[in-house]
């Protein structure tokens, strides 16, 4: 690991001790896998009491993540956090909640059906991990009926702890992180920087996940009364969707199941909540006034919302002949759900009205872009957010007005708040750097399988959090018909590059990267000579088999 | 550099066809030498001057438009008379119009940069109308959208049409090719010599070129001799290479000019795909000089090494080229002469083909989208967004990469040994932000006209690079013919968005704002006014 466990005390001959290891990645990771195990073990209870279909898969991956969990936070010991080590520390600890929250799709057999390998199977169960941590919801799940209860619960459980951020979490269950907490919590934040609630950012952290766990209460509880009362277990599965903006549900058809504008409208409320920063939520709760549409922010998403909802009814409702009803709901349920990042679908099957895929492709474009735009700052959504597009906006204002006075002094503003030009410089650094990875993510789906307007669809609902896509990775279909394995793993890799907002995994892994060749370098087991002349030996093969 | 404040961009062809008049308008120009009138007036009273940036640079466009219009109509002769007759007789008045315009009119003497932008802006729009008006009126478009449609792809360089070209007669297949070759023109002009002159200054960088301009534009007036030279020999030298193999003089005429221009038109509907290899060769090597710019090929004329190997931004170009050819000549279906043509042709934002690459698989084609979103070099006809803009962008990336490691990390970003200011920097990212919204923009405005999502994404990224070929309906040979109506007017503004590189449209909505802004405190100020006059009307009742 990029940080580099340090032995905090030298203990030779005595075996390893408790806290042997000052080292505040593996001291994370240990308590983020803990936590995660522990929600695995609540879904094993769940299914003991239901189906007992995969109790066993469930109890033995809870007890592997809780030993795992358990050792590394019992053996290290956080020490003073740099940069660099922030970073490591955000990037390890997802993906390796990710690795070890694929352990109950793998020992339940979920992706077994059809005679599937097991390569594949850990692939897809891998994948669905990812997609789940990173709230994003895109699935490689067909079948629907076989698991049993407690892992579809646990299922949509990753993404309720994925959506606030299992680093938020930890830092919550440690008082003692004070020096870097609040930069740990901003590099796995989405949004340009994130509130200090309260003076200690532990206490942060813990009001941050009980406003959350509130949110998914209040959830539950209005979905269960939209559904008539009739399943608890779909109102809480639901509900940690919403709050985390993910977009798995426990039908095959989303929320296309129920058919029922009620619920629909619950989850439109819902979605959007989700979406909203929640440091506006918990100033809300404290304060007992609602601040929202003091918030620029919001009143920016809203209309964005709105406007995208009306162009998309247009157009549906023209152009592939809906009747109005149906154009608006689908259109403004199908905008509500792509603009928060969360990517439920209101479609009862292929071709029917919530089934965008079949829409004209200028409804399609606005969906687009609203996946790549994303929520607000500061909540659980993914994509660019809307404070960035702000900036960014403004940023090319400023641009317009240069080309006209170029020595012009012209500051942004948002609200009556100037904007920092280190933020707009950052702002304008990270959209670069997702122009980039859109780019290079859509040549190496391409290059693996797929044609491109589906790449382009996977690739930016995958960096947006989103979920469905176009194409076969839409929402009545999965991306094990639309993508290969290869471009499968891609893809969840991109999800949790979306998820932290780039920069963690980018870092740790040219760290990771520069360490790696600078070790081979060091034995003589690689130099660019040695690339040079194996791309010979490549190019001499190819020209022979020509 | 000789201070040229306020210099139309054609002032070297200006003081040769001057108006010979006395001092008065002359010193303006900060020194263009006196010469003989193209068209003597009778008498030698000074005339009354429009001074006006836009209308003076229509004037000298419209002068070089008009001589290029008459030649093709000449060159027309004994094909179809009418259509010879009517350009010659267009393009003669044309140009004696403008020279006559040229004694009437003449640029402010210390134009700011948003005129100069919005300038750029008229310019550009009056002549895809003249174009069209030409088209529309001749009966080659029976429509004038269509013919507006065929003259922005020729002005903006952009290899799509909607003529049939085995219907239309020769004249109209040189003029075709003719609007791209001045489009290319003023392109250059404008770019290499205008910009860098006028803005004088690398605070609007990547619109300028840099201290590397000061070598062949050490003035506004020596710079516009140079690159007309250079173009014009460029373009002769294309003629006679395609001439020499084995091209007929027609042929060799309209695929020279797409060469030199990047514009992409040939006399075939399948583009170059019929032709021979020699043929694919020239074409490979002008398209690649062409995409290059001005700039190399001075360089290369001068048989001056140094900078050629010193600049990045060549190394740059050769290298995303080389990348492009590997990453499609790697499919085994495609051959690497095939892959390296389409990369440059690509590269370059030319679009000439010499096979239906629509076919070729997703991976291969997402690298020539990729290629032609990057575009040329800086100071060529082509467009994108430019070699030298993506690789600054990229620095200032890594840059952002490193300060997120240290936040007070002094990140410098050189272009060709120049350091650039962060301000510069966060222009430069406006300017690519201002391009991927007009990316989509103009997807969208493509998919609501009812054409389909590949086909909206690739037409919108190849309009707006000028390139013209693209995946979908569109195609690979750029026919317009399966397309709505809706969609190719809606090609037009992204085409000439793609070809102004951005500024000047953003100009444009900058006026259109202040106009507004203008509009807001008027009718507010007369608000004011009459509820206080309302007021004192209730204190005197």
């Amino acid at each position: 690991m990029a940080s580099g466990p340090e032995p905090a005390t030298a203990a030779s001959g005595q075996g390893v001790q408790r806290g042997q290891f000052r080292s505040a990645t593996l001291h994370v990771v240990g308590i983020a896998v803990a936590a995660v195990s522990l929600g695995m073990l609540a879904c094993a209870l769940l299914e003991a009491v239901t189906s007992r279909r995969d109790t066993t898969a469930l109890v033995v991956s809870a007890l592997v993540a809780g030993a795992a969990g358990g050792l590394l936070w019992y053996f290290s010991q956080p020490g003073e956090i740099r940069t660099r080590q922030i970073f490591a520390t955000v990037a390890w600890t997802w993906i390796l909640t990710t690795a070890v929250g694929a352990l109950p799709f793998i020992l339940a057999g979920t992706f077994a059906a059809g005679g599937v390998d097991f390569v594949e199977q850990v692939v897809n169960s891998v994948f669905e991990s990812a997609s789940g941590f990173s709230a994003s919801g895109s699935t490689v799940l067909a079948d629907f009926e076989t698991p049993g209860r407690g892992l579809m619960m646990y299922r949509q459980l990753t993404h309720w702890y994925g959506g606030m951020g299992v680093v938020v979490l930890a830092v919550a269950v440690l008082p003692f992180l004070g020096v870097g907490g609040l930069e740990l919590i901003s590099a796995e934040a989405p949004g340009t920087t994130s509130d200090r609630l309260t003076p200690r950012v532990s206490e942060t952290a813990r009001h941050l996940w009980l406003v959350y766990i509130g949110f998914t209460a209040c959830a539950a509880v209005a979905f269960f009364a939209a559904d008539g009362f009739s399943s608890l277990y779909d109102a809480v599965a639901h509900a940690f969707t919403v709050a985390a903006t993910g977009g798995f549900s426990v039908h095959a058809d989303s929320i296309g199941h129920y058919d029922s504008v009620a619920v629909e409208t619950v989850a439109i409320v819902c979605m959007i909540l989700g979406a909203t920063s929640f440091s506006l939520h918990w100033r809300a709760v404290t304060t007992r006034r609602l601040p929202y549409y003091r918030d620029s922010e919001f009143r920016s998403y809203l209309l964005l919302l709105g406007l995208a909802a009306t162009v998309i009814v247009i157009l549906v409702w023209l152009d592939n002949g809906l009747p109005l009803g149906s154009s608006i709901r689908a259109a403004v349920f199908t905008v509500v759900s792509l603009g928060t990042s969360t990517g439920l679908s209101n479609a009862t099957g292929p071709g029917s009205p919530g089934d965008y895929v079949t829409w004209v492709a200028g409804a399609q474009l606005v969906l687009l872009v609203l996946m790549v735009v994303g929520g607000c700052a500061g909540s659980t959504s993914g994509g660019i957010k809307v404070m960035r597009m702000r900036v960014l906006g403004l940023s090319m204002l400023r641009t317009v007005r240069h080309a006209q006075t170029p020595r012009a002094v012209i500051p942004i503003r948002l609200g009556r708040d100037t904007v920092n030009e280190t933020v707009v410089s950052r702002v304008a650094g990270f959209f670069l750097l997702h122009f980039l990875l859109v780019m290079s993510g859509v040549l190496v789906v391409t290059a693996l399988e797929g044609d491109f307007v589906s790449a382009l669809g996977a690739v930016l609902s995958a960096l947006g959090n989103m979920g469905p896509a176009l194409n076969e990775a839409g929402p009545t279909s999965n991306y094990a018909v639309a993508f290969s394995q290869p471009a499968r793993l891609v893809l969840a890799l991109l999800m949790v590059i979306g998820r932290l907002e780039i920069f963690p995994i980018l870092l740790t892994a040219m760290g990771v990267g520069v360490s790696w060749y600078r070790a081979a370098a060091r034995h003589g087991r690689f130099s660019v000579r040695m690339l040079a002349r194996r791309l010979e030996a490549i190019a001499e093969s190819r020209s022979t088999d020509v | 550099m000789t201070p040229l404040r306020g210099d139309g961009f054609l002032p070297g062809l200006r003081s040769r066809l001057g108006s010979g008049r006395p001092a008065v308008g002359l010193r303006r120009f900060g020194g263009l030498r006196r010469s003989r009138p193209l068209l003597a007036g009778p008498t030698e009273q000074a005339p009354k001057r429009i001074v006006s940036w836009g209308l003076a640079s229509i004037v000298d466009a419209g002068l070089i438009l008009g001589v290029v219009t008459m030649l093709c109509g000449l060159a027309g002769i004994g094909d179809d008379s009418v259509d010879a007759a009517v350009f010659s007789c267009v393009g003669a008045a044309g140009a004696a119009l403008a020279a006559v315009a040229q004694r009437r009119v003449a640029p402010p003497e210390r134009p700011g940069a948003g005129r100069v932008f919005a300038g750029i802006g008229l310019l550009w729009t009056a002549l895809v109308l003249f174009g069209a008006v030409l088209y529309a009126g001749t009966g080659a478009l029976a429509r004038f959208d269509d013919a507006l449609v065929e003259s922005a792809a020729g002005f903006t360089t952009t290899a799509v049409t909607l003529l049939d070209v085995g219907e239309v007669s020769r004249t109209v297949l040189l003029f075709r090719s003719a609007t791209s070759w001045v489009g290319g023109l003023m392109a250059l002009l404008i770019g290499v010599v205008t910009l860098p002159v006028v803005l004088r200054s690398t605070a609007l960088i990547g619109y300028t070129t840099g201290r590397r301009g000061l070598d062949l534009v050490p003035s506004a007036e020596v710079g516009t001799r140079r690159v007309l030279i250079l173009y014009s020999g460029f373009t002769a030298a294309c003629v006679v290479a395609y001439l020499a193999c084995g091209l007929g003089v027609t042929d060799a005429l309209v695929v020279g000019l797409g060469s030199a221009s990047t514009g992409g038109f040939t006399g075939r509907v399948d583009s170059l795909a019929g032709f021979g290899s020699a043929v694919h060769a020239v074409a490979g090597v002008g398209m690649f000089l062409a995409g290059a710019g001005i700039f190399v090929v001075w360089w290369v004329v001068r048989g001056r090494v140094r900078p050629l190997w010193r600049s990045q931004e060549l190394r740059t170009f050769l290298l995303l080229i080389a990348v492009a050819t590997v990453a499609v000549g790697v499919h085994r279906d495609i051959g690497w002469g095939e892959a390296g043509f389409m990369a440059v042709s690509m590269m370059s934002t030319t679009g000439f083909a010499v096979a239906d690459w629509t076919g070729w698989g997703p991976s291969a084609t997402v690298v020539m989208l990729v290629a032609a979103g990057i575009g040329s070099m800086m100071g060529s006809p082509g467009g994108g967004m430019r070699v030298m803009r993506a690789r600054l962008l990229m620095g200032s990336a890594g840059g952002e990469l490193r300060r997120q490691l240290d936040p007070y990390a002094l990140v410098l970003v050189r272009r060709d040994g120049e350091t650039l200011s962060r301000r510069t920097l966060d222009r430069l990212g406006g300017h690519q932000i201002a391009y991927v919204v007009l990316v989509g923009v103009g997807a969208l405005l493509l998919g609501i006209s009812g054409v389909s999502m590949l086909g909206s994404v690739w037409g919108s990224v190849s309009a707006v690079s000028t390139v013209g070929p693209a995946m979908g309906e569109i195609g690979a040979f750029g026919q317009l013919g399966d397309l709505g109506r809706p969609a190719r007017l809606a090609l037009v503004p992204l085409m000439m968005g793609g070809r102004m590189s951005i500024p000047p449209l953003l100009a444009g909505v900058g006026l259109l704002l202040r106009t507004y802004q203008a509009a807001e405190r008027r009718a507010r100020y007369r608000m004011s006014r009459r509820s206080v006059s309302e007021e004192s009307g209730n204190g005197d009742g």
